[in-house]
């Protein structure tokens, strides 16, 4: 399987504190792959590299192929919460924002999902409740039509019916050559979703393993391998 | 749907289809949702769902058709033999579960039977 995201002996540090330390991970095509780790371990930060809102130092990042900051932000969908928008925004002109900025939004693909979602467009994000917020920011980002989606944490804060919802939408949506990086606390209720996860601990990537390898060779649940790994109570190899 | 979140999932996913098969909620000779279909039905990946269909495939319980999707076998020696299978497991376990009560074989028939009666009975 070819390679769709490459990082390679990634440093970051902020103030002078070390947040990321010799991060290497590479994702291959058309998966789905779960970020886990504790709060402050360095998921968003990492998310936030790979599109390029924070400005890498040392390292190499590649996203099918593209090394250029301005070249990788095209290959790149991330979840935005929309705090940048002014509270009396309609979802309407949200839509023809996303639409003016990224050649690829898909009007089609936002109105498939939307509906889905039962999003209504003319209420303003004021109005709107966290479950609701979500909705929208995950209507927004499957919406473009590019290889590699990053959520980070989508389904924060929002109640059980409506994470079902978007996990779903998430299934119907994504199409087959494209992969999805995901971060999330619910560890178990993204666990059919996943090929692979990605744990972060120690300002570093612990490991990279396959779902279905840890089920196999430990009989574990995604939750109970990565709780054990942050105790660092594994059953030895 | 619910997955045991430690077996793998394309396992149970392959497992529950079988037993839609086996209890004609498919039909033989038909055609499987798609893998979209599937996939959304089991809340899964559809790279699990896809394994999940390779395996039955090996197995010749479902055909795929350029373009057409996956069909299950007409075959119904196929189907009886995946049937057989599928009891031996549960009698496997649960024989290995009475004989570890000291039970003989005698006890274990004669338990069974009064307890398929009860059930009827029940259900009258």
């Amino acid at each position: 399987m070819s390679k769709l995201l490459e990082i390679k002996d990634l440093n970051y540090k902020k103030n002078n504190k070390v947040i990321l330390s010799d991060v290497n991970l590479s994702l291959d095509k058309g998966k789905i792959v779960g970020l886990l780790g504790e709060n402050g371990a360095g998921k968003t930060t990492l998310i936030r590299l790979i599109v390029g809102v924070n400005a890498i130092k040392e390292g190499v990042i590649t996203v099918d192929g593209a090394v250029k900051k301005v070249d990788i932000k095209q290959n790149v969908s991330m979840t935005d919460h929309l705090a940048g928008f002014p509270r009396g925004t309609k979802l309407s002109d949200i839509e023809k924002f996303y639409q003016n900025v990224y050649p690829d939004f898909s009007t089609k693909k936002f109105s498939e999902i939307s509906n889905y979602l039962g999003l209504d467009m003319t209420k303003r994000i004021a109005g709107l409740s966290t479950g609701t917020l979500g909705k929208l920011v995950i209507a927004l980002t499957l919406s473009r039509e590019t290889k590699l989606y990053l959520l980070d944490e989508p389904l924060s804060g929002i109640d059980s019916m409506t994470r079902k919802k978007i996990i779903s939408s998430i299934i119907r949506w994504k199409s087959d050559d494209s992969t999805i990086l995901i971060s999330d606390h619910y560890v178990t209720e993204i666990a059919s979703l996943l090929d692979d996860v990605v744990i972060i601990k120690d300002q570093t990537i612990y490991e990279v393993s396959s779902v279905e390898d840890i089920q196999e060779k430990y009989h574990l649940g995604i939750e109970d391998y990565y709780e054990k790994v942050y105790e660092g109570g594994l059953p030895n190899e | 749907m619910h997955f045991v979140d430690n077996i793998p999932i394309y396992l149970q996913i392959k497992d529950i289809l079988n037993r839609r098969i086996i209890s004609n909620e498919y039909e033989l000779g038909s055609q499987l949702p798609s893998v979209r279909q599937l996939a959304v039905q089991f809340s899964a990946n559809s790279n699990t769902v896809q394994k999940a269909l390779k395996e039955m495939t090996d197995e010749h319980i479902i055909t795929p058709r350029r373009g057409k999707g996956n069909f299950i076998t007409s075959d119904e020696e196929i189907i009886a033999e995946m049937k057989e299978h599928i009891v031996t497991e549960m009698f496997d376990t649960t024989y290995e579960k009475l004989r570890s009560l000291n039970m003989n074989d005698q006890e274990i028939v004669a338990s069974f039977n009064s307890y398929v009666k009860k059930r009827d009975e029940k259900n009258e």
